[in-house]
């Protein structure tokens, strides 16, 4: 099997979410899935540009998958909000010939051209999808058995599904189906399917505290060691805002927050150094060293 | 014999608890045949509202297992697969007062809705006897919004109206956008002025209300598109508007998000540092941030600008 992806690391990746580069690395070369970074790729929008311009949101995107299409493979991302807005340029590109058109005249200026000919996936679709479960389980090192597990899906990668469509997004599977190959114990409670209110953070700071809030406690209080996330937005709303979120709660609301390759590398054998999970803002190191050590 | 338990969420005015009831199994069936076999066979009392049984009408909106469904239209067996289950809980639509059982009181909404006068504010392009001709075009601009029912799915899915009621529900945006972009109408900002100041940008962009709507309206392009025109409407002066032009900007700049002057420009020097200071410094303690690393140019910057150039050529905007 050789699987060989354009990679979108996307902003968070280099930046405020560096660990989730440090571990996706790490993860794709013990599984040998090879990634090749797009050269020039530039952020995706974020859900924001659109709201400025859907046009040039529409070009911007237009010209990063034009880069995954010259590599001749499909385009992976991380991070769901990046996945959703590559998804929905493609869609929108491939069904509209007049925006196909206008598109293309707006990256000839770049030398570029967009064909239509590159799928953009997930590291998690990848996984189950095109890796495949049981091949996963085989490359397990360490069981992550004992270490109790709540998804934490994030919206982008699964609504709408009319741009997603990888699984129902009214009772997705994939991710404790991973949780499930590596060994650990998926723990079910209210919020796995909740928006972490990332994008709003600056304009709705109070709600959007207090959803974080809300996520962290319903998963502590199911008796969770972590939550794990397949989005390094959702993590970095629940983990680096979970101090000022606990501060709308009496009760504790601390629940560590993993990446998902973060949990796949600690099952691969990894330490969680090497993982980057000292870069946490919610230490998960002691939690982890007291479950997998027992494991 | 295969049965299907539905636990039903009951109010009597005063009081609320759930109830069982156990139905056989039928294939080929929906929710609302299941609430009016539950009433006709088991319990007159039991309330709930529905009439076209088309999913035209709108009123059997309910939420079953978490998830607001027009009962009418949706099928036990999808239901029974996507749970893998035979036991459904129904309860009322979410960010309503309820007034019996599953029954909601859309008094409230309806005064809201008025404040984004959803109704055509004419141009002096047709009149009475000559009438308002549209194009195809500009019909097409009006055909998916005009589409909604007013069931409250969307409002009982909104995750920011659930923490903030002040926000405005889904399918009043939706109305908004409606005749914003409506040809024949001569006041698009008296529609969606009302939207910014209640809330416009507080969206979450959860994709909630696109995920469940039965007509499949794209809200979420539709609030995008009522923010583009705050923004040529000059309403800049707000942190959803300077967050999402601090991407616009930084991506010409070099192609990537700045994260380190990110909430500067979205909130200002000054609330920056009274305000983000211990957030910063935990960033900066962990190794999250390193505010003296910042994006440079990426490959290809100049192609990114000419993109941006040739766009707002088009389109006859300011830069």
């Amino acid at each position: 099997m050789r699987l060989r992806y354009g990679f979108f690391p996307g902003c968070t990746l280099e930046s405020a979410a560096r660990e989730v580069m440090i571990a996706t690395q790490k993860v794709a070369g013990a599984l040998g899935i090879e990634l090749v970074e797009l050269e020039g790729w530039s952020c995706c929008g974020a859900s924001h540009i659109q709201d400025v311009d859907e046009e040039l949101a529409l070009a911007l995107n237009a010209r990063n998958i034009a880069l995954g299409e010259a590599l001749g493979a499909p385009i992976l991302t991380l991070c769901n909000t990046c996945t959703l807005m590559l998804r929905s340029a493609k869609q929108r590109i491939d069904e509209d010939e007049a925006a196909r058109a206008r598109v293309n005249e707006a990256l000839r200026a770049a030398d570029l051209q967009y064909r239509g000919t590159s799928d953009i996936t997930h590291f998690l679709w990848v996984l189950v999808r095109d890796y495949g479960l049981e091949n996963l389980r085989k490359q397990v090192k360490r069981p992550l058995t004992g270490l109790k597990v709540a998804c934490f899906y994030g919206c982008h990668i699964l609504r709408p599904p009319q741009v997603m469509g990888f699984e129902n997004p009214w009772n997705p599977r994939s991710m404790e189906m991973v949780v499930e190959a590596l060994g650990a114990e998926n723990v079910p409670y209210g919020e796995r399917l909740s928006c972490c209110g990332f994008h709003a953070v600056f304009p709705a700071e109070r709600e959007v505290l207090r959803k974080t809030g809300v996520s962290c406690r319903s998963a502590r209080e199911a008796g969770a060691d972590v939550i794990v996330t397949p989005c390094p937005l959702c993590h970095m709303q629940l983990d680096m805002y979970q101090p000022d979120a606990q501060q709308q709660f009496a009760e504790s609301i601390r629940i560590p927050i993993l990446h998902l390759p973060q949990l796949v590398g600690l099952a691969l054998g990894f330490s969680p150094e090497e993982l980057g999970i000292r870069r946490h803002v919610v230490d998960a190191i002691p939690v982890l060293e007291a479950k997998l050590a027992r494991a | 014999m295969r049965t299907i338990t539905f636990r039903i969420q009951r109010y009597d005015g005063s009081r609320s608890w759930f109830q069982e009831y156990v139905i056989p199994y039928e294939s080929g069936r929906t929710v609302l045949w299941a609430l009016i076999k539950i009433r006709e066979e088991q319990d007159p009392t039991l309330t709930f509202t529905a009439a076209c049984r088309h999913a035209i009408c709108g009123s059997c909106a309910v939420r079953v297992n978490g998830h607001s469904v027009l009962a009418c239209k949706t099928s036990l067996d999808e239901l029974l697969k996507v749970f893998q289950t035979d036991v459904l809980e129904v309860t009322p639509l979410s960010n309503f007062p309820v007034i019996r059982d599953l029954v909601v009181d859309w008094r409230p909404k309806t005064e809201r809705l008025k404040t984004v006068k959803p109704w055509l504010i004419p141009t002096q392009a047709g009149s009475a006897a000559t009438g308002f001709a549209q194009s195809p075009q500009e019909y097409r601009r009006i055909a998916s919004p005009t589409d909604c029912i007013q069931c409250g799915i969307c409002s009982s899915e909104c995750e920011q109206l659930a923490e903030n009621p002040r926000f405005l529900d889904p399918f009043i945006l939706n109305r908004a956008y409606r005749f914003a972009v409506d040809s024949r109408d001569a006041a698009p900002e008296e529609h969606i002025r009302p939207a910014l100041e209640s809330d416009l940008w507080k969206c979450l962009h959860c994709y909630q209300c696109v995920t469940h709507c039965p007509k499949e309206i794209r809200l979420d392009q539709e609030i995008a598109y009522l923010r583009q025109q705050t923004i040529r409407m000059g309403e800049t002066d707000n942190p959803g508007a300077r967050h999402a032009l601090a991407f616009h900007d930084d991506v010409r700049n070099t192609g990537r998000l700045d994260e380190v002057t990110l909430p500067i420009k979205t909130e200002g020097l000054l609330r920056t540092v009274t305000r983000r200071l211990p957030f910063a410094m935990r960033l900066i303690r962990t190794g999250k941030v390193n505010p003296l690393q910042r994006p440079r140019p990426v490959r290809g910057i100049e192609g990114i600008r000419k993109i941006y150039a040739h766009v707002k050529e088009k389109e006859g905007k300011r830069q």
